[in-house]
C-alpha cells in the first residue's frame, strides 16, 4: 500500500484529476448555450489554469536553482507570444480598413 | 530537369563566377593535399569545440560574405552610376539587391557579431568555455551550411529575386517560379536554427558561468549587451522559423497562406517577417553598442558613465523592439489607429538609444582620449549613427512616411544605421580584440588609413541617397532616364562605393601585412585595458585561465593593475575540457544536402538525408563523452612557455 | 567534476543543471513558435475560401480521445520522474513505456483525423484556413513524433545504464518537453476545436 502511495504521490494525482476536470469545464462551451464572450472567457481561464497545473505540479518550475531566470524566461516568452498573437490580429484584422 | 535549367546560363558574369569558383576550389584542394594539411584542418579546425577557434571561423566566414555582399553592392552602384545603363538587366539587378541584403544582414553582420561574442564572452566573464561547446560547433556549422546553400543559388538554379524581405505575392510560386525563393526559405531556416542555439548557449553561459564575485551588475557592458541580444534572438527567431516554414509550404506544397485566392493573406507574410525583422535590427545593433562601450571606456581611460542606465536602456530596447514592427509597412492600408500606435512605440524606442549616446559622450568628457583605430571607429559612429537615428524618427511618423516610403531615403537611412552601427563596430571590435587572439596588433597607420577611407567614402556613397529619395527616386529601380535628373547624385554615390571598396582592400592588406611584420605583443594587454580578457596571455591558451579568476567590482583587471585586488588566488588544479568531435560538421553537411534536395523538390534524396539527420541525433544521444582532463604538469609547462621562460 | 549531493541526480553536476536551464530557454522559444502559429491560425480562421469551415469538419469524438490520452501521458511521465527520484528503475520504465504507448495512440488518432479531413475534401491546399489548421496541428504532431523517437531511444538507455547522471538528466529534460506538448495541446483543444465548434 505504502509502495503505491510512493509511486503515485498525491500532488500528481491531484494535478491529473484537476486537468481532466478543467477539460470538462472547457468542454461545456460546446454543449451549453452561452454567448461567445462567456465561452471565450471560460476557455481562456481554464487553459491558463491548466498551464499552471502542468508548470507547477508536473514540471517543478519552482524547485530549480535558477528560479528567477526561469520565471523571467516564461514571462518574456508569454509577452512576445501574446504581442505576436494580438499584435497580428490588431494589425491585420481589427485595425485593417 | 535539363542541365541548362539546373545551372544558370547565358550570363557572362556568372560564367566568370563559375570558373573562378571551380579554380578557387581546386586550388584549395590541391594546396591542402600538397602541403599535407588535411589532418591539421580536420583535427584543429573542422572538429574543434573551442569557442575561440569557432569565433575565428565565424569571423573568416563573415569577411568572405562581406566580400560577396560588397561585390553585389558595387555591381548595383555600377548599374546606377549613369542613366539608362546596361551593365545589368532588370532580372539580374533584382537578384543582386536581394542577395546583397540577405548576405549582408544574415551572413555577414550576424556571424561577425556572433564570432566576436564567441571570442570574447567566455574570456570576459572568466570562464573556460561556453556552456555547451559541442552545441556551439553545431551552431557554427549550421550557419555555414545555410550560408553556402544560399550562395550556390547564383550558379545552380538561380538566385532569389524578390528582395531580402521576400514580400508576397511577388515571392510566391506564381510570380517567382524559379527555385530562388526556395533557396531563401531553406537556407535561412538552416542558418536560423544555428542562431537560435547560439542564443540559448550564451544565455546559459552568461547566467551560470561567470567568475566568482561577478554579479550581474558587475558584468562588463559587452557581456550585458550580448545577454540582451541573445534574449532577443531566443524570442524573435522562432517567428522567422514559422514565417519561413509557411513560405516553404506555400511554394513547395501548395498551401494557401500568402496567396491571392482561397482566403490567403499576402500581407500576413510582411507582418510575420517584421515581427522577427525589427528585433533582428537590434540583434545586430546591441552588441555593437557593447563593443563601443568597451572601446570608449578603454581609450578614454575612464569607467563607463551611467552603467546602470546603460543596462536598463538595453532592457527597455529589448522589450520595445517587439512592439514596433508595423512601421515597416505603414502604407499597407491599415487604419490610422494602427499607424498611430506603431508611430508612438517607434518614437519611444529612440529614447533609450539617445540615453546611450549621451552616456558615451559623458564617458569621454574629461577623459584622456587616445586615438587608436578602434577608437576612431567609435568616435565616427556617434555623429553618423545619430544622422541614421534622426532620419529613422522621420520615417517613424506614419503620415510623413507616405512621402518617402520605399524611396532611396529609406535606403540611405538604414545604411546610416547599420554601417556605423554594426559594420564599424565589428571592425572596431576586430581591431580591438585581434591581439588577444593572435598575439600582435594590426598596424595602426594602415588601420587609420583604412578607417579614413571607409568613413569618408561611406558618407560620399550614402548621403546623396537621402536627397535622391526626397526627389522621388524609389529603391530597387534598376535604371532611370536622364530627364529625372538623378544622374549626378547617383554618380557621386557610385564614386563613393569605389572608395569603400578601396578602404576594405586597405583593411585586408593591413591584416596581411601585420601577420607578416607586426611586432609580437608579450604583455597580453596591449591597450592598457580594463576587463578580464586582458588579464590572460595572448594568444589565449586553450583553457583560457590557468586559475579561475575572482572578481570584486567592475573593471576588475584595471583595479588589479592599480594594485588593489588579486585576480588569481589559489594554485593550479586539473582542468576539465570538452573533446573535439566530427559530428557537428557531418550534421551540417547533411542539413546542406537536405536543404538542397528540398529546394529542387527531389523528395527521395531529401527524405534519405532527413533520416540521416535523425540518425546523427540518435548517435549523439547514445554517445557518452565526458571530455578530458589537462594535468597540472601540462598547465605549468604551458604557463611558463607563455610567459616566455625556457622549459 | 563538481557535484552537489543535496540536489536530485538530474541537477547534480554543473553540466546537468546548465542543460536543464538551457532546455527551459528552448521551451521559451517554443512558446513563441506556437504563439506565431496560433497568430496565423486566428488571422486566417474564417478565411475558408471555397472550402469547409471549422464547425463543418471538426468532430468532438476523436478530439476527446486525443485530449484524454495526452493528459494521461503527461501524468505518467510525471510519475516516471517521481520513481526516478526514488531510485526505482522498474516502475519508472513501466510508466515511461505507458507514456510512449499513449503518445503513439494520440498520433494514430490524429493521423486518422487528418485522413478523414482529406477524404472530405479538406486538404492543405484547399484554403488559407485549412493550411493554417494543418500546419498548426502538424507542427504539434511532428513534435510528438520526434518525442516518441527520442523517448524510445532514452528508454533503451535507461534500461541499459539505469539512472546515472546522464540518463536522469535526459529523462528529466524529456519530461519537460512532454509536459510542454501537453500544454500546447490544451491550447489547441480549447482555441481550435472547442472555439471552432462553439
Amino acid at each position: 500500500m505504502s509502495d503505491m502511495k510512493k509511486l503515485f504521490p498525491i500532488q500528481h494525482i491531484l494535478g491529473y484529476v484537476l486537468s481532466l476536470l478543467l477539460s470538462v469545464v472547457a468542454l461545456s462551451v460546446v454543449f451549453l448555450d452561452m454567448s461567445a464572450a462567456v465561452g471565450l472567457t471560460i476557455l481562456i481561464i481554464s487553459a491558463a489554469i491548466q498551464m499552471g497545473v502542468q508548470l507547477f505540479l508536473f514540471m517543478h518550475i519552482g524547485e530549480n536553482g535558477s528560479k528567477t531566470a526561469l520565471y523571467t524566461n516564461l514571462v518574456y516568452a508569454l509577452f512576445v507570444g501574446l504581442v505576436t498573437v494580438f499584435g497580428t490580429l490588431f494589425t491585420m484584422i481589427w485595425g485593417y480598413q | 530537369m535539363k542541365w541548362d535549367e539546373f545551372f544558370v546560363t547565358g550570363e557572362p558574369m556568372i560564367y566568370g563566377a563559375m570558373v573562378s569558383i571551380v579554380v578557387a576550389t581546386l586550388a584549395i584542394l590541391i594546396g591542402l593535399t600538397y602541403f599535407k594539411k588535411w589532418g591539421y584542418l580536420w583535427r584543429e579546425w573542422l572538429t574543434t569545440v573551442d569557442h575561440k577557434r569557432i569565433g575565428i571561423m565565424y569571423i573568416i566566414s563573415a569577411l568572405l560574405m562581406l566580400f560577396r555582399g560588397g561585390v553585389d553592392g558595387l555591381l548595383m552602384r555600377g548599374q546606377l552610376a549613369k542613366p539608362e545603363n546596361g551593365l545589368l538587366d532588370a532580372q539580374h539587378y533584382n537578384e543582386i539587391f536581394t542577395t546583397h541584403g540577405v548576405v549582408m544582414i544574415l551572413f555577414m553582420a550576424m556571424p561577425f557579431v556572433i564570432g566576436l561574442m564567441n571570442v570574447v564572452i567566455p574570456l570576459q566573464i572568466g570562464a573556460r568555455d561556453v556552456a555547451f561547446p559541442r552545441l556551439n560547433a553545431v551552431s557554427f556549422w549550421l550557419f555555414f551550411a545555410g550560408a553556402m546553400l544560399f550562395n550556390i543559388s547564383f550558379v545552380i538554379g538561380g538566385s532569389p529575386d524578390a528582395g531580402w524581405t521576400a514580400y508576397f505575392p511577388l515571392a510566391s510560386i506564381e510570380f517567382s517560379p524559379t527555385v530562388g525563393n526556395n533557396y531563401y526559405s531553406l537556407s535561412l531556416q538552416i542558418a536560423g536554427i544555428g542562431t537560435l542555439m547560439t542564443g540559448i548557449n550564451f544565455i546559459v553561459t552568461i547566467l551560470k558561468m561567470r567568475a566568482k564575485g561577478m554579479t550581474l551588475m558587475k558584468m562588463p557592458m559587452f557581456t550585458w549587451s550580448v545577454l540582451i541580444t541573445c534574449v532577443i534572438i531566443l524570442f524573435a527567431f522562432p517567428v522567422l522559423t514559422v514565417a519561413l516554414a509557411l513560405m516553404m509550404f506555400d511554394r513547395l506544397f501548395g498551401s494557401q497562406f500568402f496567396t491571392m485566392a482561397n482566403g490567403g493573406m499576402d500581407m500576413l507574410w510582411a507582418n510575420l517577417f517584421w515581427v522577427w525583422g525589427h528585433p533582428e535590427v537590434y540583434i545586430v545593433i546591441l552588441p555593437a553598442f557593447g563593443i563601443y562601450s568597451e572601446i570608449i571606456s578603454t581609450f578614454s581611460r575612464k569607467n563607463l558613465y551611467g552603467y546602470k542606465s546603460m543596462v536598463w536602456s538595453m532592457i527597455v530596447i529589448s522589450l520595445l523592439s517587439f512592439v514596433v514592427w508595423a512601421h515597416h509597412f505603414y502604407t499597407m492600408g491599415h487604419g490610422a489607429m494602427v499607424n498611430g500606435v506603431f508611430s508612438i512605440t517607434t518614437m519611444a524606442i529612440a529614447v533609450p538609444t539617445g540615453v546611450k549616446i549621451f552616456n558615451w559622450l559623458f564617458t569621454m568628457h574629461k577623459g584622456k582620449i587616445e586615438f587608436t583605430t578602434p577608437m576612431l571607429y567609435a568616435l565616427a559612429f556617434i555623429p553618423i549613427f545619430t544622422i541614421g537615428g534622426v532620419t529613422g524618427v522621420m520615417l517613424a511618423m506614419a503620415s510623413a512616411d507616405y512621402q518617402y516610403h520605399n524611396t532611396m531615403f529609406l535606403v540611405a537611412h538604414f545604411h546610416y544605421v547599420l554601417i556605423p552601427g554594426t559594420v564599424f563596430a565589428v571592425i572596431a571590435g576586430f581591431y580591438y580584440w585581434f591581439p588577444k587572439l593572435f598575439g600582435f596588433r594590426l598596424n595602426e597607420r594602415q588601420g587609420k588609413l583604412a578607417f579614413w577611407t571607409i568613413a569618408i567614402s561611406f558618407n560620399v556613397t550614402f548621403l546623396p541617397l537621402f536627397f535622391l529619395g526626397l526627389n522621388g527616386m524609389t529603391r530597387r529601380m534598376y535604371t532611370y532616364s536622364e530627364s529625372t535628373g538623378y544622374g549626378p547624385l547617383n554618380l557621386i554615390a557610385s564614386i563613393g562605393a569605389v572608395g569603400l571598396a578601396i578602404g576594405f582592400i586597405i583593411l585586408v592588406y593591413n591584416i596581411y601585412w601585420s601577420f607578416r611584420y607586426a611586432p609580437r605583443d608579450t604583455t597580453g594587454d596591449p591597450w592598457n585595458a580594463r576587463t578580464l580578457e586582458w588579464s590572460t596571455h595572448s594568444p589565449v591558451p586553450e583553457y583560457n585561465f590557468a586559475i579561475e579568476p575572482t572578481v570584486t567590482g567592475l573593471d576588475p583587471f584595471w583595479e588589479a593593475k592599480k594594485g588593489g585586488h588579486q585576480l588569481y588566488q589559489g594554485k593550479f588544479e586539473e582542468i576539465h575540457m570538452p573533446n573535439n568531435s566530427g559530428q557537428p560538421v557531418i550534421l551540417a553537411i547533411l542539413f546542406f544536402f537536405w536543404g538542397f534536395f528540398m529546394v529542387f523538390s527531389w523528395w527521395t534524396p531529401a527524405i534519405i538525408s532527413g533520416i540521416a539527420i535523425l540518425i546523427m541525433l540518435a548517435v549523439r544521444s547514445f554517445e557518452r563523452d565526458h571530455g578530458r582532463h589537462i594535468p597540472v604538469k601540462e598547465i605549468q609547462e604551458t604557463e611558463s612557455r607563455l610567459r616566455g621562460e625556457q622549459v | 567534476m563538481k557535484l552537489d549531493n543535496t540536489l536530485p541526480l538530474e541537477y547534480r553536476s554543473e553540466e546537468n543543471s546548465n542543460r536543464i536551464l538551457g532546455f527551459w530557454l528552448f521551451l521559451g522559444a517554443e512558446i513563441v513558435l506556437f504563439s506565431t502559429l496560433f497568430a496565423v491560425y486566428f488571422a486566417l480562421w474564417n478565411r475558408t475560401g471555397n472550402g469547409p469551415g471549422g464547425h463543418e469538419i471538426f468532430e468532438i469524438g476523436p478530439v476527446l480521445i486525443e485530449t484524454f490520452v495526452l493528459l494521461t501521458s503527461s501524468f505518467t511521465i510525471g510519475l516516471v520522474i517521481n520513481s526516478m527520484r526514488l531510485g526505482l528503475k522498474k516502475p519508472a520504465l513501466i510508466f515511461f513505456g505507458i507514456t510512449l504507448v499513449l503518445g503513439l495512440v494520440f498520433l494514430g488518432v490524429e493521423i486518422m483525423e487528418f485522413v478523414t479531413y482529406v477524404h472530405e475534401g479538406a486538404t492543405l491546399q484547399t484554403s488559407a484556413f485549412l493550411s493554417s489548421l494543418f500546419v498548426l496541428l502538424g507542427t504539434h504532431g511532428a513534435h510528438v513524433t520526434l518525442g516518441l523517437l527520442w523517448g524510445g531511444g532514452l528508454l533503451l538507455q535507461i534500461k541499459k545504464e539505469g539512472f546515472t547522471l546522464d540518463t536522469s538528466n535526459k529523462t528529466f529534460i524529456f519530461s519537460l518537453y512532454w509536459h510542454f506538448l501537453d500544454v500546447v495541446w490544451i491550447f489547441i483543444f480549447s482555441f481550435v476545436y472547442l472555439k471552432g465548434m462553439m
